[in-house]
């Protein structure tokens, strides 16, 4: 069968957005293939619930095997992209360090992977907060941070115009930015490369992929009607449990031992400060703040400021009855802080009996020593901005799903080698989150835009 | 009506409802509020094999008495501290039917027949989304 395109990305999210654009751009013949619909700032769904269930895989929540920890991604043109905090960060020496001693891949530090971040980072406005854009949230976070001689940080976001001095409140945007100002792929990346013939195909869910010599086979479903569609490469940006499903199904865990493998997803723990006076930490800029210290980075983990809708709240706090009420009651008094955890790629992602994506994943001795190191501090730093009261959740959830199909010169040990390419396979080729060798411990999409910056240059050199 | 859950599922979701969302001087309880009246909005998106099994085990739910409901959400809350084989059935219990339940509390829409006051109003949840 001849290749009908150059280039097939399947996944239109933090990766797959920046591999269309640059793809398309270079005078390629591309098509972006998503499962999910395609949303626009005018029909993002109007509130949290519908939010929830028809922006996210699962109907809002997926699991791990056991069901202690919640996963959150997106299906949806844009993917994570459309519902993430847009947080923006490069990694440090740590980060990059860590990842060349799993990998042995050469350009995984800061000087070689420079130009791409700034690449990436022209083609996005990036806003960096200041004082004056602190909601009461941020401000209690700050001023327990500054009591405890705690560092921390503005933080950068992408985002152009979000009105925040005419009353606009930013946790909307979790569930779509109506603005488009927060810089989604799809508004940074997809919609200016629609505008130069890009074609999208939405809905249609690919089940695997089958390599031939000079083409690979794309076989996948829309509205119950099996499809196939060929190109003569094709990029997997599926995101970690998307790619790594997309392969296992395509009968490569023979050939590929480390398919599944190492697995990490950077859980975050809740906890609230309730305090005697309105925080209203849903008002205003979402997220503006987190911490900085290089104790904690050492110590491997790190707190936001954070909140969440009645819905969220409601299910994050483990009670029913009186004390549900007692709680949401002060739904307008409380400070959110999270610890995230950079946590040990130990989980694994693989198929069960019916072909659906199965993820094993527990948090290790050290994911909880360094868990509860970071709620200490939290407690700390609400007991000395004045809550009178705190709550930890006890639920927690992976929001930055990272590894399955990770990077490495070794094909024993790695699923695609340093130049992007699934091992042994010359026509098929990941740079998102899937392939990352471990948790960096720092907020991931620039990095997932800049990997793809890089291979989008590669296949146009 | 609902066109995803069926009849007995609905009355266990309200029975459940209202012991995690009783009556109380200032909440109305889950099934006075009537949100479950807009379940098929929330459910439409969940996979066909979950609604299955959701059916399932919520038609059992129904005829259950009160006091093995009661247990039951006692049971599903204190899951997540629990090793054993069924704790992880019980947690994804717990996830699935709080979801439904504050989905539906917290969703802004009560049913058509509430006149009391909405429970985002009650905590005091608003927010402006200005579009450009
Ligand atoms: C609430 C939330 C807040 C976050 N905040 C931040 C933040 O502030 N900063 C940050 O750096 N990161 C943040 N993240 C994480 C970040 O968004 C993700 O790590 C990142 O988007 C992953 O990019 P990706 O390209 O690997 O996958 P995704 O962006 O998830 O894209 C994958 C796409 O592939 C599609 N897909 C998957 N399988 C198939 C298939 N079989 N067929 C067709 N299409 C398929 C999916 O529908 C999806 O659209 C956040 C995540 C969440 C959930």
């Amino acid at each position: 069968m001849a290749a009908t395109y150059d280039f097939i990305i399947i996944g239109s999210g933090t990766s797959g957005g920046v591999l269309a654009h640059n793809l398309q751009k270079s005078g390629a013949k591309c098509l972006l293939i998503e499962a999910g619909k395609y949303f626009k700032k005018e029909t993002f769904p109007k509130n949290e619930a519908d939010a929830s269930t028809q922006l996210y895989w699962g109907g809002g929540l997926e699991f791990n095997e056991s069901a202690t920890m919640a996963f959150l991604r997106t299906r949806a043109v844009g993917g994570t992209s459309i519902v993430n905090q847009c947080l923006m960060n490069r990694f440090d020496d740590i980060a990059f360090r860590d990842w060349k001693t799993q990998s042995e891949v050469g350009f995984f530090n800061e000087k070689d992977m420079s130009s791409y971040y700034e690449k990436v980072e022209k083609a996005l406005v990036l806003h960096t907060f200041d004082k004056s854009e602190f909601n009461n949230n941020a401000k209690k976070f700050t001023a327990g941070c500054d009591k405890l001689g705690y560092k921390w940080d503005y933080l950068q976001r992408g985002q152009s115009d979000c009105a925040l001095d005419k009353g606009n409140d930013c946790i909307g945007c979790l569930g779509g930015c109506r603005r488009d100002s927060k810089q989604s792929t799809m508004v940074a990346f997809i919609q200016k490369a629609e505008k130069i013939g890009l074609e999208i195909l939405t809905e249609f869910t690919v089940d695997s992929v089958e390599n031939k010599t000079d083409s690979v086979l794309v076989k996948g479903e829309k509205a119950g009607q099996k499809q196939v569609l060929t190109a003569k490469k094709i990029i997997l940006a599926g995101g970690s449990f998307g790619s790594t499903g997309i392969l296992l199904r395509s009968g490569f865990k023979d050939r590929l031992p480390a398919l599944g493998k190492y697995f990490s997803s950077h859980p975050q723990f809740m906890s609230f400060g309730i305090y005697d006076e309105y925080i209203d930490s849903h008002k205003g800029a979402f997220q503006s703040v987190a911490s900085k210290d290089p104790s904690f980075r050492q110590k491997g983990f790190k707190l936001e400021n954070v909140f969440a809708s009645p819905i969220s709240i409601g299910m994050l706090f483990n009670s029913v009855g009186k004390r549900h009420q007692e709680l949401m009651r002060q739904y307008r008094n409380m400070a959110c802080i999270e610890v995230a955890v950079r946590d040990e790629p130990s989980g694994e992602i693989f198929l069960n009996k019916k072909g659906k994506v199965v993820v094993r994943k527990e948090l290790t001795t050290r994911d909880r020593s360094r868990r509860d190191q970071g709620l200490e501090v939290i407690q700390n730093i609400f007991s000395n901005s004045g809550a009178k009261e705190v709550v930890h959740s006890p639920y927690y959830f992976g929001l930055h799903l990272m590894g399955g199909c990770v990077i490495g010169s070794n094909a024993q040990t790695s699923v695609v080698d340093p130049d992007f390419k699934v091992h042994g396979m010359d026509n098929i080729y990941i740079s998102d989150s899937s392939i990352y060798p471990n948790a960096p411990g720092i907020n991931p999409s620039l990095t997932i835009m800049a990997l793809s910056q890089k291979l989008s240059e590669q296949l146009t050199r | 009506m609902s066109k995803i859950l069926s009849k007995s599922a609905l009355i266990a979701v309200n029975r459940i409802g209202d012991i995690i969302i009783p009556h109380s001087n200032e909440f109305p309880s889950f099934s006075e509020a009537g949100g479950i009246e807009h379940i098929d909005d929330i459910m439409s998106y969940t996979p066909p094999g979950d609604v299955k099994d959701l059916n399932m085990v919520l038609s059992i739910l129904a005829y259950c008495p009160g006091f093995v409901l009661n247990i039951l959400v006692k049971q599903m809350l204190s899951s997540n501290k629990k090793t054993g084989p069924l704790s992880p059935i019980l947690r994804q219990l717990d996830i699935g039917l709080r979801g439904i339940v504050f989905t539906c509390y917290y969703s802004g829409k009560t049913g058509s027949s509430y006149k009391g006051k909405n429970p985002l109003d009650i905590i005091g949840y608003k927010i402006t989304r200005l579009e450009d």
